[in-house]
């Protein structure tokens, strides 16, 4: 198969962010903690993919860092130090969720059918033809929405932290979709920005864990008004 | 000369950072704090002296960029800086000597006292809107550890809040700049500045202007949870309550004007793309809406660090109302406000530090007869409470009253006797608590006497600034907010 043949790469790239669509209604269904990250690892790895279907398709090379420190960092480095987390606190792996699975799947059925009406009015702008993958941007669109909705619905610390990931693969997506992409330097910042959150909410868990013995942020109750 | 500027604004609290992780001698490391959060200070109004003159001032390859409106805000942010960092020292070595504060967390807070300067640096002098989203995460990373600085069970769960809330808006706000950056591929030459503010205004009118309005309401959103408007507003009374005050009044004075930096910007831009009421009715909505928000909870608070806190939402929204408003009068009155909103939130967080000091608690239904402990405190207390409620003679009434007439005068007279009624309301719940914390007797336990003397003088400066921009204000500070108003005219 000819990679750099332009057909070949817009049909891989279709397929892919089906696949990443595809992990973020897994997270949705999924009940167990361990399995929530391992979607997530797969899922970057997937948008790793199709950074590189990206550059190889349409010589837009200098994304070809941001594709490779997508899959070292978000599918590597980020699932690593979570799954730590995880071992380290031996954190009931059970997730308890204020919606049914059943209905946060509608839910999110919806609202990839939302997204794709907000990406369609994106797209109906002048110079909609800016990139050949713009189609891509119902499913970046649909991505932050759903890791909004993990956010809101799954009250666990980590399955927050999942839930923001989500959202922050979206907003790659689409800044990949309608622009080939940020700007290198812009990227990188953007990658450390992220890593550095996750340590830093990784620690906070830790902490969270010590001090109320358990890790849902049902417990965080005691700032109100 | 520019490359210097820069260099020194940027270069000083990176200096500072290293210089603070490498030692770990108290002496040291407030020493290095207080060198470089000082002249970060002067270097801000060299800056601003130059801009003056030169109207814009940008590095040669275009990364960094400093016109009036950004130069105004380094100087408030150095300066509520500088000011942080001379109370720290007393405050901190007073909880060193009660026990309540290890020499690793002095380390730690000096070490991010200067990250935390470098990275709002990194916001107001960034060319490039990537880089402005990128400074603007790292400041929650940055403060992240200062909120959860005394390790209670209550300030880990204000810092996890607030550390997912604002990452939150602010991955909104990164598809706002992207949606910014595309609509902007086309018009501009090269894409490698289609991403800078300063080619992007120079394209303004060609952008597409159905797309820059979407990205607006993205933007709004993630800058907005970071300067705290409503609804997005639900981090702040926790981060602001558990914060140690100094911190507190760093974020309430420095990072919400940087927030409220990268909204003006946007704003500028869709005023000159799309032109016409629609950024502006969506200011003057958020502004109310933010002002109303803070009302209730102001009147039913129990904290008065938190209540400090939905005074600061409050007064966000009356900067946003009055930039939604959009005539040079009404910008004056915001950029105004904003100066004046930061010198009374530092005073009033510092003197919430020393009431805290004294009494070992910030819950107000304990503090009582504060006249009687600490007189000079407590005066500074009730006096600095009057000039953030919006009282003559202190600056806040001017630029509130500015506001005022900006809004009759535009026609918009129902949002200003909105305006004016939440004012008056949220004045009345402020002097009532206020005045049970100051009068009355102090319980026995509490001893009498100042908590830290050595810090007082930093409060009579901040009041006397208030009490001066009430009476008149200074005709370099008058041109150097009319370059601002430019700035914002687009």
């Amino acid at each position: 198969m000819d990679l750099t043949n332009i057909q070949t790469a817009e049909l891989l790239i279709d397929i892919f962010a089906a696949a990443i669509l595809v992990t973020a209604f897994l997270i949705v269904s999924s009940r167990s903690l361990v399995f929530y990250i391992r979607l997530f690892a797969l899922q970057s790895f997937f948008l790793g993919v199709v950074a590189l279907l990206v550059v190889l398709g349409y010589g837009e090379t200098h994304i070809l860092i941001a594709a490779v420190l997508t899959i070292a960092i978000k599918a590597i480095a980020i699932p690593v130090v979570l799954t730590r987390v995880i071992e380290r606190i031996h954190v009931q792996k059970e997730i308890r969720f204020s919606i049914s699975i059943t209905a946060s799947l509608l839910l999110c059925g919806g609202i990839v059918i939302l997204a794709d009406s907000v990406a369609q009015s994106i797209l109906r702008s002048p110079h909609a033809d800016a990139t050949a993958v713009s189609r891509v941007l119902s499913v970046s669109i649909a991505m932050m929405l759903i890791g909004l909705f993990i956010m809101m619905t799954r009250r666990k610390a980590l399955t927050q932290i999942v839930g923001l990931l989500t959202m922050e693969n979206g907003v790659f997506l689409s800044g990949l979709s309608i622009t080939y992409g940020m700007p290198l330097i812009v990227e990188i910042g953007i990658f450390f920005d992220i890593l550095v959150a996750v340590l830093i909410l990784g620690v906070f868990v830790f902490r969270i864990n010590k001090t109320f013995e358990s890790i849902s942020i049902d417990s965080l109750r005691s700032l109100r008004h | 000369m520019s490359t210097i500027i820069f260099g020194l604004l940027l270069g000083l609290p990176v200096v500072g950072t290293i210089l603070c992780a490498v030692f770990h001698h108290r002496k040291v490391l407030e020493a290095v704090t207080l060198t470089s959060t000082g002249l970060t200070f002067l270097s801000a109004l060299w800056l601003v002296s130059t801009v003056m003159q030169v109207t814009v001032l940008s590095s040669e390859e275009g990364w960094w960029y400093a016109d009036g409106l950004s130069a105004y805000i380094i100087v408030i942010v150095s300066g509520s800086a500088l000011i942080v960092a001379l109370y720290s020292t007393g405050y901190l070595r007073r909880q060193i000597r009660d026990g309540n504060v290890t020499t690793r967390q002095l380390w730690l807070y000096y070490l991010l006292l200067n990250v935390f300067l470098f990275t709002m640096m990194l916001v107001l002098l960034s060319n490039n809107l990537g880089f402005l989203w990128i400074g603007s995460e790292a400041t929650t990373l940055a403060t992240a550890f200062l909120v959860a600085f005394y390790e209670r069970e209550r300030s880990i769960e204000a810092a996890w809040k607030y550390v997912i809330i604002c990452s939150v808006g602010i991955a909104l706000a990164l598809f706002g700049i992207i949606l910014t950056y595309y609509s902007a591929l086309d018009v501009v030459p090269s894409s490698g500045s289609a991403l800078n503010w300063s080619s992007l205004m120079l394209v303004a009118k060609d952008l597409d202007p159905a797309v820059l309005k979407l990205a607006f309401v993205f933007v709004l959103v993630g800058f907005g949870t970071k300067a705290g408007l409503a609804p997005m507003h639900t981090w702040k009374p926790d981060a602001y309550g558990e914060a140690p005050a100094p911190i507190s009044a760093l974020m309430a004075a420095g990072l919400v004007n940087v927030a409220l930096y990268s909204l003006m910007r946007f704003y500028i831009l869709v005023n000159t793309a799309a032109g016409g009421s629609f950024a502006s009715t969506l200011f003057i909505v958020f502004g109310l809406v933010s002002m109303g928000v803070a009302l209730p909870f102001i009147l039913i608070q129990k904290d008065f660090k938190r209540l400090l806190a939905y005074s600061s939402v409050e007064h966000v929204g009356i900067i946003v109302f009055a930039l939604g408003i959009g005539t040079p009068l009404a910008y004056f009155g915001a950029l105004l406000h904003l100066l004046n909103n930061a010198i009374a939130k530092t005073l009033l967080f510092l003197t919430a530090g020393n009431v805290r000091l004294a009494y070992k608690s910030k819950f107000m239904l304990k503090v009582t007869g504060a006249i009687k402990v600490m007189p000079v405190s407590a005066t500074f207390l009730i006096v600095g409470v009057f000039a953030i409620t919006g009282w003559p003679p202190f600056g806040v009434f001017i630029s509130e009253f500015t506001i005022m007439s900006a809004a009759f005068s535009e026609g918009y007279a129902v949002p200003a006797v909105l305006f004016i009624g939440i004012v008056a309301a949220i004045f009345v719940g402020f002097i009532y608590y206020t005045a049970r914390m100051v009068f009355g007797e102090p319980s026995r336990s509490v001893k009498a006497g100042e908590a830290d003397a050595s810090t007082l003088w930093l409060l009579g400066v901040l009041l006397a600034g208030l009490l001066l921009l009430g009476i008149y204000i200074p005709s370099p500070l008058q041109q150097c907010i009319q370059s601002a108003v430019h700035v914002l005219k687009g």
